[in-house]
């Protein structure tokens, strides 16, 4: 009996201080885009694409949304073979957002002219077209045009003059990164397609002719833009033919930072910015007060249907009621907790699809209640004294809840493995309900109801068990 | 009998009603309405929404009261032709179904939307799909389907036996075809919403067939001297209660939620989800009880073990006469 009661209430405790101590640290559940309003952006790859360059482009994608800055968790996921699903929460300008993620980037090798030290150009306050008048940058790079852009070097920030575009991105046949052994230092290996082999031998010849430490031997390697790198001609190239055969090596340096940065221009080199040519599927934009109305609804459509539940359940089956009904809150402190350490380890977001899982599982739960204690109510009528009712009766009745919560743990699990949008949300919601119904059932619905057949609640009294059976 | 009186037989499970016996009645009843379901399916077909058929959806609030004429209007003037427009919350709100627009036409018709109700873009909802990944959401949702039935074939006769478990599919396969129908009929929006509550309620369907066969294997251990027929009457009238209960308990979180979203906050989504819901429930409550058991029983009686137990039992009640 005691050992029961310390049962009961240790289960109680662990559920509401669990959820209260989950608030303390912040660890609610992450709202999905519908509940607070943003922007997600449905991406699809062509058929059979590889999905390590799927992998690769969600990186590149993560990579420019940072660029875009203010939003607060952008999640990008690979969903499906290949579709490719980006959240950005706040975010409200879509047609910004589907640029960021959803276009290839152009790739160019340029010729630099000049190199101005620092972080502003001379044309800066010149009111040349397409000119920056504060930074002299040029605002919307044309390949075919001479553009001034910013160069991070490692060393400092510098502002380079680029000629027009002499090769693009498709005259990139591969490229690798490597590690030479013998002079300890990372590397990247280009190989070129024909008719690049010889833009390429024009390209390096010209450079090859300016004396050393000439800005003019640099050539700059341009992503939308953005100037990913702008190595220089060796000195051993000749003036005459310049890098010919159709391959080079570009050499970066030595640790792990330059074999992190050889990865990244090898990638950047062979796809362009983005590895895969994707398709924008869909595009749903929810704006923050949309958001905050369907959480409102879905919160008072919960409590009112938690509340309503507890009063048929208090009415129909009276003390036995009381444990369904603190069942049922316990029930919905862990599964929210769960949820908010799942946003916290998986990132996991509460969907308005979500929501309604978790309404539903609580119709789910609350029929386990009604399955085991009519099997009490019916232990009474055949004899039974209270405390053998609530005992036996658990023990069949756990048979049904187990086959019948398989069978809806198994929709959820299907549904989740094969659906694709809203659906998933739903179904995570649905499955982990159905698991957590039945441990309530184990830890303290048996137990609370031996406990309460032992007490006063138990027989006499038309609020007892026995009074329900009556 | 006064009501009371029934109420307290149900509860005791005393209730002798010959669920199996009326079956005629039952499965005229559901073949009326699947019949008139299937042919609203043939002739009305389904009104699927943008998720599923791909398009474009505008819900944005309404300050300036626009009425749909001049929301009409304004979309026309930018070259949206045939826009679906709906007002919400008495003309609070408004929601605009177009069908797929090239990218340029979607930021025209999202600003005509904002000026002409004279809200501001961020406040504006948008949904732009692509129709073929609309084909995709809905062929994936059919795959879980069908292997979800699969699946559940397989447990419940692992579990329990083969043809419980064909009972209990082909009682889906009603609640589905009448809950499809429904939308047919009424011309509701099919959305993903839709499909999850269908999936839902055919998980229901299931749980309630599976307590009834639960408690029909039971007796079946026990009751020695009983046609399977008499034990499937048994079985049910002595699970009704909970039955009930259970729909009643499953109906009032659902209930809310279509209280909650149409009649005080307006979230369509949830209103779409929660009628699904409401009638699939009462279709599944009805199902497990009227038509999956019934069946079961007819089935089960043609073996040869439980035709000599019929035979039995009818000699010994022509013996207890004479």
């Amino acid at each position: 009996m005691t050992r029961r009661v310390v049962g009961v209430i240790i289960v109680v405790a662990v559920a509401w201080g669990g959820l209260a101590a989950a608030i303390y640290f912040g660890l609610t559940p992450v709202l999905g885009l519908d509940l607070q309003g943003g922007t997600a952006v449905v991406l699809t790859a062509p058929e059979g694409t590889d999905p390590e360059l799927l992998e690769v482009a969600t990186q590149i994608m993560n990579r420019r949304i940072e660029e875009i800055g203010a939003v607060q968790e952008p999640d990008i996921q690979v969903s499906g073979e290949n579709t490719v699903i980006v959240q950005l929460p706040g975010v409200e300008d879509e047609q910004r957002a589907i640029e960021a993620v959803g276009q290839t980037g152009m790739l160019s090798f340029r010729p630099v002219l000049d190199i101005v030290p620092g972080e502003t150009g001379p044309l800066a306050g010149s009111g040349t077209p397409n000119i920056d008048d504060e930074t002299g940058l040029t605002i919307e790079d044309d390949l075919a045009a001479e553009t001034w852009l910013l160069y991070d070097s490692g060393t400092g920030s510098e502002v380079l003059k680029l000629g027009p575009a002499q090769l693009r991105g498709e005259h990139v046949a591969d490229a690798v990164s490597q590690f030479d052994p013998n002079s300890a230092v990372w590397a990247v290996s280009l190989d070129l397609t024909g008719e690049g082999a010889d833009l390429f031998a024009d390209l390096t010849a010209e450079a090859a002719s300016y004396p050393i430490g000439d800005p003019r031997r640099q050539i700059a390697i341009v992503l939308d833009g953005r100037v990913v790198t702008a190595p220089g001609v060796n000195p051993s190239v000749s003036p005459e033919t310049g890098i010919s055969g159709g391959s080079a090596q570009i050499t970066l340096g030595q640790g792990s930072d330059s074999q992190q940065e050889a990865t990244d221009l090898a990638v950047v080199l062979r796809y362009g910015s983005l590895p895969v040519d994707f398709e924008v599927s869909a595009v749903r934009k929810v704006s923050g007060t949309l958001g905050a109305d369907s959480l409102q609804a879905g919160v008072i459509a919960g409590l009112l249907g938690l509340l309503l539940v507890a009063i048929v359940l208090l009415l129909a089956y009276r003390s036995l009621g009381l444990v369904a009904v603190i069942g049922l809150s316990i029930f919905a402190t862990v599964l929210i907790t769960i949820f908010g350490l799942l946003g916290e380890w998986v990132g996991f977001t509460l969907t308005l699809a979500g929501v309604t899982g978790l309404i539903v599982s609580m119709g789910i739960s609350a029929d386990t209640y009604i399955v085991y204690f009519e099997r009490i109510k019916e232990k009474l009528r055949q004899g039974f004294p209270v405390e053998q009712a609530s005992a036996d009766g658990f023990r069949i009745a756990f048979r049904t809840m187990l086959t019948a919560n398989t069978v809806s743990l198994l929709g959820a699990v299907l549904l989740w493995a094969l659906a694709v949008g809203a659906v998933k949300g739903f179904a995570i919601s649905l499955g982990i309900g159905t698991v957590l119904d039945l441990v309530v059932a184990l830890v303290f619905t048996r137990r609370a109801a031996g406990v309460l057949a032992e007490t006063r609640l138990g027989s006499g009294g038309s609020f007892s068990i026995e009074g329900a059976a009556r | 009998m006064s009501d009371a009186g029934f109420l307290r037989r149900m509860d005791r499970g005393e209730t002798t009603i010959d669920f199996v016996g009326l079956r005629r009645r039952w499965f005229v009843l559901s073949a009326v309405f699947i019949v008139v379901s299937l042919g609203s399916l043939a002739f009305r077909q389904l009104n699927l929404g943008i998720e599923f058929v791909g398009g474009l959806g505008i819900q944005s609030p309404n300050p300036a009261g626009a009425d749909v004429g001049e929301i009409r209007d304004a979309l026309s003037e930018v070259g949206v032709t045939s826009p679906t427009i709906q007002l919400l919350d008495d003309g609070a709100a408004v929601r605009v179904t177009t069908e797929a627009l090239e990218n340029d036409v979607v930021i025209d018709a999202v600003g005509a939307v904002a000026e002409v109700t004279g809200s501001e873009l961020s406040e504006i909802s948008t949904e732009a799909v692509g129709p073929s990944f609309g084909a995709l959401v809905l062929r994936r949702a059919l795959l879980a389907l069908g292997v979800f039935l699969g699946a559940v074939i397989l447990f419940i006769t692992w579990r329990m036996e083969f043809k419980m478990a064909m009972a209990a599919i082909v009682a889906v396969i009603h609640d589905l075809i009448m809950t499809v129908g429904i939308y047919s009929i009424t011309g509701f929006v099919v959305t993903p919403a839709t499909v999850v509550a269908i999936l839902t309620i055919l998980g229901y369907s299931l749980y309630d067939g599976v307590v009834v066969f639960d408690k029909i294997d039971e007796l079946v251990g026990i009751e020695d001297n009983k046609t399977y027929t008499q034990i499937t009457n048994m079985a049910l009238n002595q699970v009704l209660a909970r039955s009930l209960f259970t729909s009643l308990a499953s109906l009032i979180p659902v209930g809310s939620i279509l209280l909650v979203g149409s009649v005080i906050l307006g979230a369509p989504t949830l209103t779409e989800f929660a009628l699904a819901l409401f009638v699939g429930l009462a279709v599944g409550t009805y199902s497990s009880i009227f038509v999956a058991s019934p069946l079961l029983a007819v089935w089960k009686e043609r073996e040869p073990y439980w035709q000599e137990r019929a035979e039995k039992v009818e000699r010994r009640n022509r013996a207890g006469r004479n």
